[in-house]
């Protein structure tokens, strides 16, 4: 993959380039600030960007602000979110215009590198990837319960894993189900939240959006 | 028969309370009074005839002002319900050293029975209030005192008027008593605002009160730094650094190990991995401890609508600011808001709070509400009482109503007219 790394940690950020090229893939450029950022991601139109939220100039949330700008300009461009800390208001903010290709992960997810490759292959492809931390905080904050209710405690937990960007047959696997009785509760649950089965691909994450935005 | 019955207690109460004016005003007069007449009955003859009306004017005037400013304040806080603030210097405390001997603030005294004694006679001769007080007492008669005199005089007319004879004494009975009946319900209103002008604590006294109370939040502010970085020294000392040492040591360990045992230098670099995600999460609630990262990056608002999100109650964020304040406002005030919901959850019992922010004039109001138990405690001591504190660096305030059974309902105030 042609990926585009930003982050203002001379450490981090070169880390995170051995890390991705041991890997095989191809950093084709990095950048240290909001700007910069905004300017590689609309001028490399990478498969997938990795996006530190805190940089300069301001130190305040340049990156994510250039992420959902170039998503404004491009649709759907891929971008995974690195932050130190996660919080729900910005989880939301970059899932809110529905069009997938979005991963949210604090920065230690890298230690499992395996599974961060994973997540941000998942995003290159269009999908979520959330971190557990999001997704749990997403699901005990106090707004959500009237929806939850109308799950089961089953279909609850397929959404989560859902909602953290696993596929139906990683979910079986996590579950000890078979992923035809995975895809009978997804059914069910997108029955429950109102989402049509009219197959615009991105299912999955109209699910974990319609979730959201049911306060 | 009401409106006549209303104007018969407001004459009767009037009356009363136009005598007790007088009464007061005429205290210090008497006293001056009693003097000339004293300094006349020794008579022109005697070259010392002066002193003791001297020596009684000097005393009684000094004795009397403070007492009867007090009295004054106390009619009008009970007639208007108008407070003035007294001004009066206020002891401090007075605490015995470890030599056996008490301080109090000026000098040493062998007892606290002299130390206090002491203390009270310094106050009160060095006390501005004193300049005052004497003014007053000198103004009053000729202003409030004149004013009040009026239904009086009106009834001692009409006591003299009817009590002699013939056609002028009668009329003059009559005028005395349409005099007293007329002004009664009036006269005495005219101490209040009298007493306002005169007798509120001086520029002088206001700074000096002023002084007090900003050393006293100083020290409550350093003390506060204080702890709280001794807090965050420990929490690093016994937390990260802790581990980060830990870490070092597995992997050195596993470097050893690499040739020699494979399997457990890769079963140390795990626990390695391990302890270093354990480590970030402790610093990540150490830091949101300290200044939430939201916070810095988006202010205020969105910092609370943040904390609405993660709290288990259902939150209604309302907010018609867009504004940037200085960061140590926006920690005080976001703080604030963190304890009243947590104090929502854990004491009250809510289920349900609303949060909104405006701007009211040139002031930033915060107001919490919640549906819980209510019984909600600014005591000192408590969390609440700290919260005021932190408020009051910025001149802010903190009104909470929390009757038994609910709802609490609480609201900050910080003025933000300079920024």
């Amino acid at each position: 993959m042609r990926i585009v790394v930003a982050e203002d940690l001379y450490l981090l950020r070169d880390g995170m380039v051995r890390l991705i090229e041991a890997y095989g893939h191809e950093v084709v450029a990095t950048a240290t600030t909001g700007p910069e950022t905004l300017a590689a991601l609309l001028k490399w139109r990478p498969d997938v960007a990795v996006v530190d939220v805190r940089m300069p100039p301001t130190q305040s949330d340049e990156g994510l602000r250039a992420a959902l700008a170039a998503r404004r300009e491009v649709p759907g461009l891929p971008v995974l979110i690195l932050s130190q800390h996660v919080e729900q208001l910005y989880a939301r903010e970059l899932l809110a215009d529905g069009a997938g290709g979005i991963g949210y992960f604090l920065k230690e997810s890298v230690f499992d590198a395996d599974q961060f490759m994973d997540a941000l292959e998942r995003v290159a492809a269009g999908g979520t990837a959330m971190d557990p931390a999001v997704i749990a905080k997403l699901f005990s904050s106090g707004s959500s319960n009237r929806l939850l209710e109308a799950l089961t405690e089953r279909e609850h937990a397929v959404l989560s894993l859902m909602a953290e960007g696993l596929s139906n047959a990683a979910i079986g696997q996590r579950l000890f189900l078979s992923e035809s009785a995975i895809s009978k509760y997804t059914t069910s649950m997108f029955g429950k939240l109102g989402i049509s089965d009219d197959d615009t691909g991105n299912r999955r994450v109209l699910a974990v959006l319609t979730y959201l935005n049911n306060p | 028969m009401r409106g006549m019955r209303s104007w018969v207690t407001s004459v009767g109460v009037g009356l009363v309370r136009a005598f007790a004016v007088v009464a007061v005003a005429l205290l210090v007069p008497v006293v001056w009074a009693a003097a000339v007449l004293l300094g006349i009955a020794w008579g022109p003859s005697n070259p010392w005839s002066w002193l003791a009306p001297a020596v009684l004017v000097g005393v009684g005037t000094l004795g009397l002002s403070r007492p009867v400013c007090r009295t004054v304040r106390f009619l009008v806080a009970r007639w208007s319900s108008t407070v003035i603030a007294s001004g009066y210097r206020r002891p401090g405390p007075v605490t015995q050293l470890t030599t056996g001997y008490w301080w109090n603030g000026f000098g040493y005294e062998r007892t606290d029975r002299d130390a206090v004694l002491d203390q009270k006679m310094r106050l009160r001769w060095r006390d501005p209030a004193n300049w005052r007080d004497l003014r007053f007492v000198v103004i009053l008669p000729v202003t409030a005192g004149l004013v009040a005199a009026v239904p009086p005089a009106g009834v001692a007319a009409a006591v003299l008027g009817f009590g002699g004879s013939g056609f002028l004494a009668n009329g003059v009975g009559v005028l005395g008593v349409a005099v007293a009946l007329g002004s009664a319900p009036y006269a005495w209103r005219s101490l209040e605002p009298v007493a306002v002008r005169f007798l509120r604590p001086s520029a002088a006294m206001t700074l000096a009160d002023r002084v007090d109370e900003l050393t006293a939040q100083r020290a409550d502010t350093t003390i506060a730094q204080a702890a709280e970085i001794r807090r965050i020294e420990r929490d690093l000392h016994d937390g990260a650094q802790a581990r980060l040492v830990a870490l070092g040591m597995s992997l050195a360990t596993a470097e050893k190990l690499m040739e020699r045992d494979p399997e457990r230098a890769k079963a140390l670099m795990r626990e390695a991995r391990t302890g270093a995600a354990t480590s970030l999460t402790e610093l990540r609630d150490l830091v949101q401890g300290i200044n939430p990262p939201v916070l810095n990056e988006r202010g205020l608002v969105d910092a609370v609508r943040a904390f609405a999100l993660d709290s288990p109650l259902e939150v209604r964020v309302e907010a018609d600011v867009e504004l940037r304040l200085e960061p140590p406002v926006e920690s005080a005030l976001y703080f604030g808001v963190v304890e009243l919901v947590t104090n929502a959850v854990k004491h009250a019992q809510a289920s349900r709070a609303r949060i909104s922010l405006t701007r009211t004039g040139p002031d930033l109001v915060v107001v919490v509400e919640d549906d819980g138990r209510g019984g909600a405690d600014p005591r000192s001591g408590g969390g609440l009482d700290g919260l005021r504190r932190r408020l009051a660096v910025f001149d802010g305030t903190l009104e909470i109503t929390s009757p038994a059974g609910g709802p609490t309902r609480a609201r900050m105030m910080v003025p933000c007219a300079s920024w």
